[in-house]
């Protein structure tokens, strides 16, 4: 399934509630064939992560090590003085919430050093990736004006192209819309870049399962006492 | 700007000073914290506005091919993404409480922030997530064990350590093998030409076979 883009198409429409995806985004992806088959390519990626963190937690079964700190969460929860109480569940729900939330990022936000040709990521990346996903408008302060005026084109794009604020269902196409306007210059040439860090993503996130990571940092703290 | 190699992690994020020991306590099946805090320490610093620069970079290199790097910027930008996250998700929940006049945040009051916040993509997950999280925690109450990870895990991170596997520790099994040589001194015989007054041995019975041999030689000459 994760290699073969014809299923990968099934799939766009298949897990999402209430309506077909893939519908709309062929419907909303007019533009020429490359381009095109790079914006598919895009949201596989992100579509092939979803259904690999449901996958991991399915076989989750040590609540005990986290990737971030449960005291250094629950501190920032607590810096609202509204907050009275937190369960214990909540820190480590918010552990999980947090670490996708990190992943979601980096990955739209690498997508966009990957148009650039760059193979660092840096704070423009992180912008951009802002700019483009609705769920991210909460973060729009945190990054400077400054950085967000090299895609004020593509925002105004974004924006004539299709109502700003767009239906769940076809967030997909409005980012793909937001694309073209970057892509005609290296459309061709950002094809090999994206499908070489797929194959890449793929199997470093083979190679590293959670489960087994967890099991190794037991390990070496008892080894410490 | 700052360039950064694919194993460098900075040890920025472990620089504070004070050490945090959360208090848990058991009411029914649902552990609440305690409203008094016990830190040494009430200041609001920077470092523990964020959470620490080294995990953000660590799970964000999951998601980044091997020759791909991370700048430092962009690490203290997610930093404070993750920040404002958690701020965003627990004031969506803090108010849910608040109409209903609840005064404990729980898991799935964050499920419920998260749903209504768009985040549609976690919320399957989390589900699950806290679904077992439930399952293993309500088999076994073992909230000392919780507590012990917990400090674990502070010292782990004040001590600049790595989460790596460390063979040093092994045991050493070197099977050595002992055997007591029987050593026995080599036995010369000595040749004795003259006769004993005791029982004489076979070889001097052999020797005067020769002699009574030579003696019929010679004889015969």
């Amino acid at each position: 399934m994760e290699n073969n883009q014809q299923q990968g198409a099934q799939a766009q429409s298949g897990p999402y509630p209430g309506g077909a995806g893939g519908s709309a985004g062929a419907g909303a992806g007019a533009g020429a064939a490359p381009f095109q088959h790079l914006l598919q390519q895009q949201q596989q990626q992100l579509q092939m992560f979803w259904s690999y963190q449901r996958q991991e937690i399915e076989h989750v079964n040590d609540f005990k090590n986290h990737q971030l700190p449960l005291a250094r969460i629950k501190k920032i929860m607590k810096a609202d003085e509204d907050v009275r109480m937190i369960s214990a569940e909540a820190p480590i729900l918010f552990a999980k919430a947090c670490e996708l939330f990190i992943l979601e990022l980096t990955i739209r936000s690498w997508l966009h050093a990957d148009e650039n040709k760059r193979r660092t990521l840096q704070k423009n990346d992180i912008a951009a990736a802002i700019t483009r996903t609705d769920i991210f408008d909460f973060l729009v302060d945190i990054v400077p004006r400054d950085e967000i005026k090299d895609d004020a084109a593509l925002v105004g794009a974004t924006a004539s192209g299709v109502p700003y604020y767009y239906p769940p269902i076809g967030q997909p196409a409005g980012m793909m819309i937001g694309r073209p306007a970057v892509d005609p210059a290296t459309g061709v040439y950002v094809q090999p870049p994206s499908q070489a860090w797929q194959s890449v993503w793929q199997s470093a996130a083979e190679d590293t399962p959670y489960g087994t990571g967890a099991q190794g940092n037991l390990d070496g703290q008892s080894m410490e006492f | 700007m700052e360039d950064e190699s694919h194993n460098n992690i900075l040890p920025n994020g472990f620089n504070t000073g004070s050490t945090e020991s959360p208090c848990l306590k058991t009411s029914t099946m649902t552990t609440q914290h305690n409203n008094n805090n016990n830190h040494q320490n009430h200041s609001n610093k920077e470092q523990d506005r964020f959470l620490p620069i080294a995990n953000v970079g660590r799970i964000m290199k999951k998601v980044i091919p091997p020759n791909g790097k991370i700048s430092k910027d962009a690490k203290e930008t997610v930093q404070e993404c993750v920040s404002e996250f958690i701020s965003f998700v627990t004031g969506e929940a803090s108010d849910k409480c608040q109409r209903e006049k609840r005064k404990t945040i729980n898991g799935d009051d964050v499920i419920w922030a998260i749903t209504t916040l768009g985040f549609e993509d976690y919320v399957e997950p989390l589900k699950t997530y806290l679904q077992k999280y439930k399952e293993i925690e309500g088999e076994k109450l073992n909230i000392p064990k919780q507590l012990r990870s917990e400090q674990r895990l502070h010292q782990h991170q004040q001590n600049h350590n790595n989460n790596h596997d460390e063979n040093n520790n092994q045991p050493f099994n070197g099977a050595y093998a002992s055997s007591n040589l029987i050593s026995q001194p080599p036995y010369v015989p000595t040749d004795q030409k003259f006769s004993l007054p005791f029982s004489p041995n076979s070889i001097q019975n052999q020797l005067r076979q020769q002699e009574q041999i030579d003696s019929v030689g010679h004889w015969y000459e």
